[in-house]
């Protein structure tokens, strides 16, 4: 599904990762752990293409090379990120948005009736109010009702492969079981694969298996089972790093 | 909704009104809760006087607008929020005098700009008087440049010690992080910039003249 090739990726010339190499099968989930500021979150961007990095190496998508398409022909092929810092937009409502978003999917006119329909599902699933529906991407929304729209821009626009970008930092303890079991609950229905950056085990527990990958020094230094997860968690990044051994996936 | 054609100096009392002018200039008196609606280009000169415990909307949406001047009186106990959206597609002029002379008014001034070719000035001028106590004046002012240039004078003369008044004014082209959000959705690039410019100029207006506004966004 998703292959990084001896990637490197730079902002400003400044190299923040080098030699990445990550495969990513359907269905799979995988984790990257890391202290602050090693690049966890360039690595996602450097998926979705953000414009402002440049990237060395090949990233593959089903198949296809994908290292110079842009952020939309990225969305398109069914990569989505979920951010830990949804954007606000005025004047740009939730369903507005999906609803281009979905006409553009799918090149044809959307059944409001349905999709309205759909929408309200969604929202009580997530313990979200439905006036979200009709309101500003974000605009005066708390930081655990952001990271709801975020999952309800999510069941709306089905993605294949997703980034789950520290989406559990800043989220009460009721707010990340509901963003949890709504992760899962995509996961068993659609099968997409999954890329989880976090510091914390609550949103990984949440999954049965997946694959732990540790970044240090801009490298990735250490390919495990989840019990390389519990190992993080509990040694912290800097013990753990004396034992780092590189290894293959 | 009550739809005005103005030709002389009218009084306003308790409602809403979607007004327009015959020769270009309105002279409004206001008294109690007046909500009114503008979306005229051809309305260039605009007085409105608030009396006291009145309290003014006004939502002001205009296409194209070469030279417009609103002047806006307050005396004691009143409260105006003036919402302006403004897109230009050629050398534009809009102008804001709010004179507080009393006591327990507020005034919220807010502008979204959109300069689409040449350019657009906007100047606003809040003056609040000595000896006046307990008056509120926020500008709230914001221009996007796309294919023209903006140009924002935020003014506030507070001659009184007794006021709380701010200014927020920012300049600057579609936000590039919006941008990629909304591509990172699936909308194309053209159609993320549409989105966000039409969002931009409709944050600052309600539901009825985004309908009244029609086709005329972004």
């Amino acid at each position: 599904m998703l292959e990084m090739t001896n990637v490197n990726l730079f902002i400003n010339e400044k190299k923040l990762l080098e030699n990445i190499n990550l495969k990513i099968n359907e269905g799979e989930i995988h984790v990257l752990m890391g202290k602050n500021g090693v690049g966890k979150s360039s690595i996602a961007s450097s998926i979705m293409g953000n414009p402002n990095y440049k990237v060395e190496g090949s990233i593959k998508y089903n198949g296809q090379e994908i290292t110079n398409l842009n952020i939309y022909e990225r969305a398109k092929l069914g990569i989505y990120l979920l951010n830990q810092t949804p954007m606000q937009i005025e004047g740009v409502t939730n369903a507005e948005m999906l609803r281009i978003a979905l006409s553009e999917k799918t090149g044809e006119a959307i059944n409001i009736l349905k999709f309205n329909k759909e929408l309200e599902n969604i929202c009580t699933s997530l313990e979200l109010d439905k006036s979200f529906i009709h309101r500003e991407i974000n605009v005066g929304a708390s930081g655990g009702e952001r990271k709801k729209v975020e999952l309800l821009h999510m069941w709306m626009l089905k993605p294949t492969f997703i980034i789950l970008d520290e989406i559990d930092s800043g989220l009460d303890v009721d707010a990340l079981k509901i963003v949890a079991n709504s992760l899962k609950e995509y996961h068993e229905k659609y099968h997409p694969a999954i890329l989880i950056i976090t510091h914390s085990d609550t949103l990984i527990n949440t999954f049965d298996d997946y694959f732990v990958h540790v970044l240090n020094e801009h490298k990735i230094v250490r390919n495990g089972s989840k019990e390389l997860a519990k190992e993080v968690l509990t040694k912290g990044f800097k013990t753990a790093s004396d034992t780092f051994v590189i290894s293959e996936n | 909704m009550n739809k005005l054609l103005v030709s002389d100096i009218i009084n306003l009392k308790d409602g809403i009104y979607n007004l327009c002018s015959k020769d270009g200039n309105l002279e409004i008196i206001i008294k109690g809760n007046v909500t009114i609606y503008l979306y005229d280009e051809e309305i260039n000169n605009i007085s409105l006087k608030l009396e006291e415990e009145s309290n003014l909307f006004v939502y002001d949406y205009r296409c194209n607008c070469h030279d417009c001047h609103v002047t806006i009186e307050q005396s004691h106990n009143s409260k105006v929020h003036y919402n302006c959206s403004l897109q230009n597609y050629g050398n534009s002029n809009y102008r804001i005098d709010n004179n507080i002379t009393g006591d327990n008014n507020e005034s919220y001034l807010s502008i979204r700009n959109i300069s689409h070719k040449d350019s657009s000035k906007i100047t606003i001028n809040v003056k609040i008087d000595e000896k006046t106590k307990n008056n509120i004046a926020l500008e709230d002012l914001k221009g996007i440049f796309d294919g023209g240039s903006v140009m924002i004078e935020p003014n506030i003369i507070a001659l009184s010690n007794e006021v709380v008044a701010n200014h927020l004014t920012t300049i600057g082209g579609v936000d590039k992080t919006n941008l990629y959000y909304l591509m990172s959705k699936g909308i194309k690039e053209i159609d993320a910039k549409k989105i966000l410019l039409k969002g931009f100029i409709y944050s600052n207006m309600d539901e009825l003249i985004k309908n009244m506004g029609g086709d005329k966004n972004a």
